[in-house]
């Protein structure tokens, strides 16, 4: 679609929200202040694996100023989970990685609190602990869960144990296809789990009202899963529980999984505020948030692609053995994404692989920015050029032989509509100058692409209130952390209204008041309330319209609005302010209160019809390796995307750039480490590398336009899919530099200096 | 123990107590209920908490209040002239460099002592000025343009 075809969308005013975040006066979670609020401690098991064998509050109940201590014997006897029940709020046997909560406090002060959290005593009864989801799944590891069936799923004779979650690719025949094969490459990779690290703490604020309902303030992405979860958990009927979302200082997918993503935090601070009868509030300590909350998991991929002498890919085979932690959390559905890319997003005519997910005594998997993605993308794009090497040839030229059209499918995906892929090569390459660029000594230059989903999950809704001035209130269900509250929907009803960007007010979800979301996770917010916010202001500018016609004597069909005019279209003198029929819609329907809903059962069959327009990417990249140290340096890096049509220009740009730093720092240097019994050696910012200005390179980013998507305007998701190329991306590029390729992130100066040393270089 | 602060912030005279271990970032955010400053690593190593205290920027999460006896300290609080926003608050808007936000107030005041410098700021001089301010949304793209558009603004070039 064209720009000019719009007013609004397409261009990128300041972001809605700005202000009071520039000024200091953005209310996050951590900003919020009750009544008489005490605060909350939560106590964490100082083991990694451990039966329970005794627990006494005792001491700490008699402490001056401690209000409330609470353990699983507080609680109904509920587990909850994604996908697998597998878990309590507060632990009740057993203790499965260090950081599990066990017990609880609030008390008067923060040091009465630390002071009480020291006074419960605990009595363990340590058992063996487990950290590698490989030596997990053999025989002789320990038992994390004894009461927790292995998957129905699993294929036939599989001698497996701690497994809670299996997925299967089945492609073709790829054992006759690789017997056909001129060259087969066989490799293995491995990533490591790093934290999202957002740097707002994670926090729960809880006080139960007067009428027995329990409000609950909380950082969380997905609000609606949370009540649902609390209530559950302790036992108290839903429409008693009320969760407010207060600005988010980041999430990137770790507070994305209902209570699974900070360890249960809101219902413990609900069941704080329920015993001590006054508000509680819980802010977690950055160390304790790096142990305790969920993570982007590891995972080890082994993959064996057979490919003809032309550079045809006849079959790959594989094995993924993904890393849930201690609890099944996301790692379920994340394990299953990334088995499903391990298949890669080019023809791939005959496939097979088995992906596991593996309980471990850790921290557990959440759906952290783009889930599976990247680890699958480290293999497969790190492996494309490997087998590029061994062909002699070009490892962006090996690709496009492997180009899928319009109409083909890919692995998981049954008939793709668009193929952008081979445009956003094309472009980065040009962007990174491939074949042209000069390198000195020790650089080299590196291509990746990726892919991501279209669709998935639940629809929701979006209501928007036109008031009597003609400005419009907007409920929508997904929370603003920098992204579409305060970018793409404001833009959205403001194009649809005729009215401007800033006489649009987007409301913070309130599960009291807002439409049902299911979170704002997986790059859905532009597709799910985009789409809703859009018709819900369609059909608010319908019920204007019906109102003045009358007024205009015309036909609804034949009116439209301008800067706050209802217009008839050619006669622009006959027109009636926006604000003066919101106002006699008083007398006429009450109130101009538009209703939209994204119809994901819609999108999917559409999808089914038509074939996916899912987006896709090309990163690339120039790096210089210091063979003395190991240390790598990104020179150049451009990032080539196609998300459809961009309705906030500025905010796609910024998703790609974040998610972009995002991998480049856990391809260079983020890692959480454990020792052999599963403590956390780096849970602090000191210890915990992140990438800082001076390290990153400027992300140099290009929109293709021409592939529109099934969001409003044709749009795509843009929050996750960056996450996706750089590991491999960065890979290449030392690989092209040195000829020695790291199968093992991270890029770290220790690791790249090692496989150097090792390759005798 | 508790001692007593005799500080200026925001240009405003402020007497308070606090206890010998409080943090400034404390001091600020529970005693006198300034949330504009931002607690994160509550280690010195983000950013999130800085504010500019006798013209330097410094992590208020790993400075003690008792040290902020006499000195002058100006928070994000302080920055706009009434509803006019400072060229760097404007900037960080202006070119998409808040996306959460939380990171921001932190970010302005360090970007404020440099532009505070010079307004000709050389890559290696934001290098220097930031690198002590984390942000987890942005991979500083959109941030290096605001620093560039303020720089520029405060120096009549836009």
């Amino acid at each position: 679609m064209a720009k000019a075809e719009f007013s609004v969308v397409g261009s990128s005013p300041g972001r809605i929200g700005g202000v009071e975040r520039v000024v200091g006066k953005g209310v996050y979670g951590i900003d919020v202040m009750l009544k008489d609020q005490l605060h909350g401690g939560i106590l964490r098991s100082q083991y990694a694996h451990a039966r329970i064998v005794s627990i006494d509050t005792s001491e700490a109940r008699a402490l001056r100023g401690v209000h409330a201590v609470v353990t699983a014997a507080d609680t109904p006897d509920v587990r909850y989970g994604r996908s697998y029940m597998d878990r309590y709020i507060l632990a009740r046997t057993k203790v499965r990685y260090m950081g599990d909560p066990v017990a609880a406090v609030a008390a008067e002060t923060p040091a009465i609190v630390k002071q009480a959290l020291k006074k419960i005593k605990i009595v363990y009864e340590p058992l063996p602990v487990v950290i590698d989801p490989e030596e997990a799944m053999k025989a002789e590891a320990p038992t994390l869960h004894e009461d927790m069936p292995l998957p129905k799923n699993l294929p036939e004779g599989a001698k497996v144990k701690n497994v809670c979650g299996f997925a299967a690719v089945h492609v073709g025949d790829p054992e006759k296809a690789m017997a056909e094969a001129d060259i087969i490459v066989e490799e293995a990779y491995e990533t490591k789990m790093i934290h999202p690290q957002y740097l707002e703490p994670r926090m729960t604020a809880a006080q139960v009202e007067p009428n027995g309902r329990i409000t609950v303030w909380a950082n969380a992405q997905a609000p609606f899963p949370v009540r649902q979860e609390v209530a559950k958990t302790l036992g108290v009927p839903l429409n008693n529980v009320r969760v407010i979302s207060a600005e988010l200082g980041g999430g990137f997918g770790g507070k994305g999984s209902g209570i699974t993503s900070g360890a249960a935090i809101e219902p413990i601070c609900a069941l704080l505020a329920m015993k001590a009868n006054r508000a509680v509030m819980i802010v977690l300590d950055k160390a304790e948030e790096t142990i305790s909350t969920t993570i982007r998991a590891g995972a080890k991929m082994y993959i064996k692609t057979g490919v003809k002498k032309d550079g045809t890919i006849l079959a790959r085979t594989g094995k993924v053995i993904y890393d849930a932690g201690a609890y099944s959390g996301f790692g379920t559905q994340a394990g299953s994404r990334c088995t499903n890319m391990l298949g890669g997003w080019y023809l791939m005519p005959n496939c097979h692989i088995d992906g596991y997910v593996v309980y471990t005594n850790k921290q557990v998997c959440g759906p952290v920015r783009g889930p599976g993605g990247p680890q699958a993308a480290f293999a497969v794009e790190s492996h494309m050029d490997s087998i590029a090497a061994q062909l002699g040839m070009d490892p962006a030229e090996f690709r496009m032989k492997n180009m899928p059209k319009p109409g083909d499918k890919i692995v998981g995906v049954a008939k793709l509509r668009d193929v952008s892929l081979g445009e956003t090569i094309r472009i980065a390459k040009e962007k990174i100058g491939w074949g042209k660029v000069k390198l000195e000594k020790n650089q080299g230059i590196g291509i990746a692409t990726g892919s991501w989903i279209e669709s998935a999950g639940p629809g929701g809704g979006a209501v928007v209130k036109v008031n009597e001035d003609g400005s419009a209130t907007v409920h929508i269900g997904k929370i603003d952390m920098g992204t579409i509250p305060g970018f793409g929907i404001p833009m959205i009803v403001a194009e649809e209204l005729g009215i401007p960007v800033s006489d649009v007010t987007v409301l913070n979800v309130d599960t009291d008041a807002s439409p049902w979301d299911a979170g704002t996770v997986g790059s859905r917010g532009i597709l799910v309330s985009g789409t809703a916010s859009r018709l819900a202001a369609i059909d608010a500018r319908e019920q204007i319209f019906k109102m003045a016609a009358s007024q205009l004597e015309a036909s609804p069909d034949d009116l439209e609005i301008k800067d706050k005019q209802i217009r008839v279209k050619g006669t622009p003198a006959k027109s009636v302010a926006l604000a003066t029929i919101a106002t006699n819609a008083h007398n006429v329907i009450g109130e101009v209160i538009g209703r939209g809903y994204c119809d994901n059962l819609k999108l999917m069959a559409e999808e089914k019809a038509h074939g996916s327009s899912q987006p896709f990417t090309t990163h690339a990249c120039v790096v210089e390796v210091d063979p003395d140290t190991g240390n790598v340096k990104i020179l150049k890096y451009v990032a080539v995307h196609d998300i459809g049509f961009p309705i906030h220009r500025a905010a796609v740009e910024g998703q790609i750039e974040g998610a972009a730093a995002m991998s480049i720092g856990q391809a260079l240097c983020e890692q959480v480490v454990f020792d052999k019994n599963g403590r956390t050696m780096n849970p602090s910012f000191v210890d915990y590398l992140m990438p800082t200005i001076n390290m990153m390179p400027r992300i140099e980013t290009t929109l293709v336009p021409g592939y529109p998507g099934a969001g409003p305007y044709g749009a795509k998701g843009a929050g996750e899919i960056a996450c996706v190329p750089p590991l491999a991306c960065i890979a290449n590029a030392i690989y092209n530099a040195t000829g020695v390729r790291v199968r093992r992130l991270p890029l770290s100066p220790e690791n790249v200096l090692r496989a150097l040393k090792e390759a005798g270089r | 123990m508790s001692v007593t602060v005799n500080t200026t912030i925001n240009g405003k005279k402020i007497t308070g107590r606090a206890e010998a271990a409080t943090s400034l970032l404390e001091f600020l955010r529970d005693s006198l209920e300034m949330k504009g400053t931002k607690l994160c690593c509550n280690t010195g190593e983000c950013g999130a908490c800085t504010v500019i205290f006798n013209g330097k920027p410094i992590n208020s999460c790993v400075t003690l209040a008792a040290d902020a006896e006499g000195a002058e300290i100006t928070t994000i609080e302080g920055l706009a002239d009434g509803a006019s926003l400072h060229a760097v608050q404007q900037a960080f808007i202006d070119t998409g460099a808040v996306q959460c936000g939380y990171c921001t107030p932190g970010y302005i005041m360090s970007v404020k002592v440099l532009l505070d410098r010079t307004t000709k700021p050389t890559a290696e001089d934001i290098d220097e000025a930031v690198s002590g301010n984390i942000c987890r949304c942005t991979g500083y793209a959109k941030i290096v343009d605001a620093i560039h558009l303020a720089a520029d603004r405060l120096a009549g070039r836009a």
